[in-house]
Order: structure tokens, then sequence, then C-alpha cells
């Protein structure tokens, strides 16, 4: 089990943050992602894994319209 | 975006792993190798034009010479950048070079680099011009391919070659963006049109440039706005069900893809940017070109649409119209008649759920019948308003005119239409849902103007990324937020360069959410126009005092108290049983979790009533929060206090506020 933005998501070996921001439909470019407050660079999205129990943040970058 | 193919290379004996396609220059640049490289910028595609830099490469088959910048690694090879022989050829190239334009700086500097003294050659054009164009074709390919203008060329008129603009030196299309001159290595351009004589005209192009860089390099991938602009939100909103459907009803629709930004791109003028003012680099603005009116009193015609935009579509939705064309053709005429896109589908809305609600009805519409979804009809009512007619004569005041004549005229329930009609101090709402978001309530609620969103949009920051949980936290934000976007108006800047593209390092600021290295560039644009040095709390402060010198308008105008920052309950949570089971997972987890009540075995009436009490309650508590957190009573006026404090206490506002208890 992890924790994304406050919602608890399943957890599997090998879960990146790129099928956790497709299981969350986090259609928004501007993503900052962070494992347990670690900040994961955008083009390593595909190849970082979670492991269990993280705290996942994804801070959606739009305080604009 | 997948992970791409890897391949490892040798560079000057140095291993390093590059991605398939990596120029050898920029694999150089990754492992600190330097490389002579005049003509080459990551902003443009390479040119190899000045080929001073050559490397020797061997492919374990045979060695040759290639010019670095265009050369892609696709397999793994070995590369000398100072062997002898590329040594001696980038010699001759800069030797040339420095016999034809002895005066330029950064010639002058690569020959001292390579070791020459004094050129062999003699050039027979010889320009002794310091700032002499040395024909590099940056400026070309980053006005092309940066900037999608086409302004400069080469030109042989004259004696020499170089850079010029096509139709001589005043070109009517170049938007005078500056990124020319700014990547000119020799300082052959230069811009001369200050018409406003701002104190440093040259700390103004360097934020610009800033702003202009991350458009060209970020842009496509991330918010895509020269793209297809704001309309990109389309979707996105859809997928975190913002979208409003059915007048704020719900917040996502099957049919969506119909009005996505896809669809758009496919109409909008391609590969033309659009910006507001000369100089813009986001150039958001789009238009469809030679479209179809099939209404009113241009049918038949075919016109320039100058749109949509997010909220455009947004408003479509919301009349429950997933048709392009109706967006279209509501846009242009909303332009056309002068109205306001959001004002008129908001309202219009409003206007559809009166009507399947019994509240209006054929007889009451001089004849419209006008359900959701119902486009015909609703351009029908457009052009009615336009002409001052029929029921247009009543939409067409807006819903807080329509709310009450509908209770005075038509015996509408006042309960129903005051909680579905969707304005605030009488303007109506823009396209998004905020049921989930107190602190966007609060940024409809609360703002000046009435509900817009421009003094603040919090709803990612508050329902998604969850980073505003207390009331204090949503105070804060809707104390910076509206202080800040306010800054925009008093300068008359777009905000959309602040937060609609972004500096590749933002995630390792402290406040990403404020893009820090933007707001310093409002600073620059600020002090290069004024001489006056600037910080983000100097602009707060500027925006601060402004910002409560309005409320204390507002308050002298009948609008500045508690009552006025009242929200319509649709904006708050479920009105109706049907909105409250259509996210039935939703409301009831909060009753569990947050109000702590077992809603099970609870009818869907109890339930919408009890999520009411809850959530009007919290309105309130976000009331308190906010006028605290800006100086204000609990009644919502400027403190003397504070007043004071701003420098704002004028004997007629003290005089005003003491009488509404400031
Ligand atoms: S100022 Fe901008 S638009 Fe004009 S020529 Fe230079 S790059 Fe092109
Ligand atoms: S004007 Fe400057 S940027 Fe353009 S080709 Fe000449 S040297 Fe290069
Ligand atoms: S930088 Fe490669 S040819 Fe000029």
């Amino acid at each position: 089990m992890i924790t994304v933005n406050g919602i608890k998501l399943d957890w599997y070996e090998g879960k990146t943050v790129r099928d956790v921001i497709q299981e969350m439909n986090y259609l928004f470019p501007l993503l900052i992602a962070r494992i347990n407050g670690k900040l994961i660079p955008r083009n390593k999205y595909d190849s970082t894994e979670i492991p269990d129990k993280a705290t996942v943040d994804i801070i959606h970058l739009m305080s604009g319209g | 975006m997948a992970d791409r193919e890897m391949i490892r290379i040798e560079i000057d004996g140095k291993s390093v792993s590059v991605e398939k396609d990596t120029t050898i220059l920029e694999a150089a640049q990754s492992i600190d190798i330097y490389i002579p490289a005049l003509c080459n910028s990551e902003l443009v595609e390479p040119y190899g034009a000045c080929r001073l830099c050559i490397v020797k490469v061997d492919d374990g088959r045979k060695t040759k010479l290639v010019t670095s910048c265009n050369y892609p690694v696709r397999k793994p090879i070995r590369v000398y950048t100072s062997s002898e022989m590329v040594l001696r050829n980038r010699k001759i190239t800069l030797e040339m070079m420095l016999s034809r334009w002895p005066n330029v700086q950064v010639i002058k500097d690569l020959s001292k680099n390579a070791g020459i003294k004094k050129p062999r050659y003699q050039h027979p054009a010889v320009d002794l011009n310091p700032n002499a164009c040395i024909l590099c074709g940056l400026c070309m390919r980053i006005c092309e391919q940066g900037i999608w203008e086409n302004i400069i060329n080469f030109t042989t008129r004259g004696a020499v070659p170089a850079g010029r603009m096509s139709y001589g030196s005043d070109q009517p299309h170049c938007i005078g963006c500056g990124a020319c001159a700014e990547i000119c290595p020799t300082g052959a351009i230069t811009m001369v049109d200050d018409p406003n004589q701002p104190n440093d005209a040259e700390m103004i192009r360097k934020a610009g440039m800033r702003i202009t860089k991350e458009m060209i390099k970020y842009d496509e991938e991330q918010c895509d706005m020269r793209g297809v602009g704001t309309a990109h939100l389309v979707e996105i909103m859809d997928a975190y069900d913002l979208l409003p459907v059915m007048n704020y009803r719900f917040g996502k629709h099957e049919e969506t893809p119909k009005i996505s930004s896809d669809i758009f791109r496919k109409y909008f003028t391609k590969g033309k940017p659009d910006g507001c003012w000369l100089g813009c680099t986001m150039a958001c603005a789009k238009a469809i070109e030679n479209f179809e009116l099939k209404t009113g009193p241009y049918k038949g015609e075919r016109v320039l649409v100058d749109g949509p935009e997010y909220e455009t579509v947004g408003g479509s939705s919301n009349m429950g119209i997933f048709d392009p064309y109706f967006v279209a053709e509501y846009n242009f005429y909303c332009d056309t008649y002068g109205l306001d896109t959001i004002s008129f589908s908001t309202g219009t809305s409003f206007v559809m759920e009166c009507y399947e609600a019994g509240v209006l009805d054929k007889e009451k519409t001089g004849g419209l019948e006008i359900p959701f979804g119902a486009k015909d009809a609703a351009l029908e009512l457009l052009h009615q308003i336009g002409r001052g007619e029929g029921f247009g004569l009543i939409a067409g005041k807006g819903i807080r005119y329509m709310k009450k004549y509908f209770v005075e005229n038509f015996g509408a329930d006042p309960g129903f239409v005051f909680d579905i009609g969707m304005e605030a101090k009488g303007m109506e709402y823009s396209e998004y849902v905020t049921k989930e978001s107190l602190a966007q309530q609060g940024g409809y609620g609360i703002a000046l103007k009435g509900a817009q969103h421009d003094e603040a949009w919090l709803i990612f920051m508050d329902m998604v990324n969850k980073q505003i949980p207390t009331f204090e936290d949503k105070a804060e934000a809707l104390h910076y937020f509206p202080m800040w976007r306010t800054w925009f108006s008093l300068c008359g800047l777009c905000k959309l360069p602040w937060n609609d593209v972004e500096p590749a390092d933002n995630a390792e600021t402290d406040e990403p959410a404020k893009v820090p290295a933007h707001v310093q560039g409002y600073c620059e644009f600020f002090e290069g126009v004024t001489g006056k040095p600037q910080t983000m709390d100097s602009l707060i402060r500027m925006s601060e005092k402004v910002y409560n010198f309005q409320r204390v308008f507002n308050l002298k105008m009948g609008f500045g108290k508690r009552e006025h920052d009242a929200i319509p309950y649709r904006s708050a949570g479920p009105v109706t049983v049907e909105e409250y089971e259509s996210r039935q997972d939703r409301y009831d987890t909060q009753l569990r979790e947050d109000v702590g009540i077992d809603p099970s075995g609870m009818s869907s009436e109890e339930k919408v009533a009890l999520t009411r009490k809850y959530r009007e309650a919290q309105y309130e508590h976000l009331l308190d929060a906010v006028y605290k957190r800006r100086g204000w009573t609990n009644n919502g006026v400027p403190t003397i206090a504070k007043l004071t404090e701003l420098g704002i206490d004028f004997p007629d506002v003290i005089e005003l506020v003491t009488k509404h208890g400031g």
C-alpha cells in the first residue's frame, strides 16, 4: 500500500511513478513528483520504482488559469 | 515517454553513455569537454555553418572529420576533439574567419585560443566592423524555428551578405521579441525601438528572453500554449472532474473528446503564433480562419474566429453542448456583439436548468425550447440578446437580474434559483467546478470584482495536491495569490507567462507553486521600466494597498461586506439529489470521515441536507480565516490598523470604514 496525495493505492513490485500517474489519471503536464520527499526528475518517471509504504506527492503546478 | 535507447561512446578517452541521436557536441558538453561551436545553440536546429566544431570520429572501420554539432550518435564510436588533424583544420577555418572579420571579438578570442597571432591570408571582402555579421545563421534560425516568425534572412544586397530583414530594416511583421539580437554572437543586431524609454531596456530584454528560451525548449511538452492555447485545459479539467457540465452539476462528460484541444488543433491556423502584444513569445491566442457561419446576420459568410479559449469551450460543456462548430459560432457572435463568452454561457446554462426544472417554459421564453444541449436555441438566444429583443432582453441582463425576475414574474422558488444561479456580486462564474475545493469557493466568493478565478486558482493545490489542508493554509493562499495576481492588473501585464511555462529547475525551489524564478523576472520588468528595484514582498505590498482600497471602494458602493462574499450553494456542494447520487461515494465518505455521521440507511434528501449544513459551515469558517489573515473585521471590512499600516488611511476612507465597524 502506498499513499499518493493522501489517497491510498495498492502497491506491487515494480510500480513506477508513471504507473501511478496513469492510475490516478493525472493528465496535467506540469507535475512535480516526490517519493518520501525525494524529488524525481520528469525524465525518470518511467524508470523510478516506488517502494512499498511510500508516501508519494504528485504536485500539480497550476495556480493559474 | 518511454526511456530511450542508450549508446556508450568514448570522447578523448572518457567513456559516456548517451541517448541515441544525441549529437557528439551534446555528448561532449555533458562530460565537460569543450568544443568551440560558434553557429550552434540549444535553442535551434544545428546548421553546420562555421565548421569550428569538427572532431575526428573512429567507428572501428574508418576515421573521418565531422561537424560535431550535427552528427548524431547512432553506434558506439571513438571521438577525438583535439587531435592534430582536428586542430590543424580548425585553425585554418579560424584564420580565414579572422582575415575576413578581424575585429569581431568572439572570432578574436577563438583565434587567440587556437594560437593564431595573425592570419596568413588576406580576405578580399575584409570587414572591419567589430559587430560584423559572420553568417552563422543563428538569428534566422531562432526567428523561424524558435519564434515561428520568418523575418530575418541572409540577403546579398550590397557588397556583403548578412543577416537582414527581407524587406529592408522596417519589417512590419517583426514582433520585436529580441531573440535574434540576444542570440547573435557578434552584436550585429541591436534593438532600437524603445518608444517607452524604459529605465533599463537591457534588463527587460534579458528577463523576457529567459521566458522565450523556456517557451522554445519546453512549451510543446508542457502546456503547448503556442500549439493550442488555453484550450489544452479542456480534457485536463474533464479528467479531474472540474469541467463544468450542465450548469456546474457535473465535472466531466463522455462527449468531452468532441470538444477537446485535439479537435480544435485541427481547425486552428497552424504554425502562426498570435500574441496579444508585440514581443510576446507565449502567443497563446488562436484563430480559426475561413469559418462559415450558419446563423445570424452574417449567415453564410466566411469569417475569422478569434479563439476559442478554454473558458469558451468550458462554457459550451456547461450548456451541455459538445459540438466544436457551435463553439466557434457562439465564440464569433459573442465577440461580434461585444458579449463575454463566460457570462453568456453561464447565464444560458442557468436558463437551461430553469427550463428543465419547469421554472421556464416555451411561453415564458417567447417560444424558445431551451433545455441543456439545445444549440440552435442557445444561438437564437444569443442573437436575441445581441438585438435586444424578446427573451434576450431578460437573459442579457445576467443571472442576478434573471433570478429576481423569475421569482417575481414566474413564481420561481427563490431557494432553487438562488442555489443554482451561478453568480457572485452580480458577475457570472467562470468555467471551473469548485465543489470539492473550499479554497476555490473562497477564490470566487471573496474576489472583489465577482466570481472570477483571476484572483486565485487554487483547485489543484487544495483538492488534488492537498497542500493547503487547514483553514489557515487556505487563508494564506487566499492572501498571497490574490495579491500577486492583482499586481499583474496593476501593471497591465499578462499573467500567463508566470505559470503556463516553467523553468527546468522550478521543482527544486522552495515554493514551486509560486514559480520564484518568474516572480524574479517580473521584478526585473518593473525595475527595468521604472528604475526601482523590487522583491517578491514589495510587489505584494503594492497590491495590498490597491486591493484594500478597492475593498473600501466596494464598501462605498454597497458590495464590500461579508454578506456580499456569499456564494450560490451549487458552488459548494450538490443542490439536487441527482447531483448527490452522481458522486455518492465521495459525499458519503465525507459524511462518514469528516462530519462523523454514518450515512447508511439515510435517504438521499437527508444526505443532501447534512452535506449542505457541513459545507456551508466550512465556507463561513473559511471567510473568518481569510478576513483575519487580511487584517479585516469579521464582517470583511478593512480595519483602521490595516489601512494605517498600508498608508491609505485618508479621512474619508476612515470615516467610511468606521461607519461599517472597521
Ligand atoms: S525580433 Fe523576434 S520576430 Fe523580430 S526578427 Fe528578431 S527574432 Fe524575429
Ligand atoms: S546577424 Fe548575428 S546571428 Fe545573424 S547570421 Fe549574422 S552573426 Fe549570425
Ligand atoms: S557549431 Fe558546428 S558547424 Fe558551427
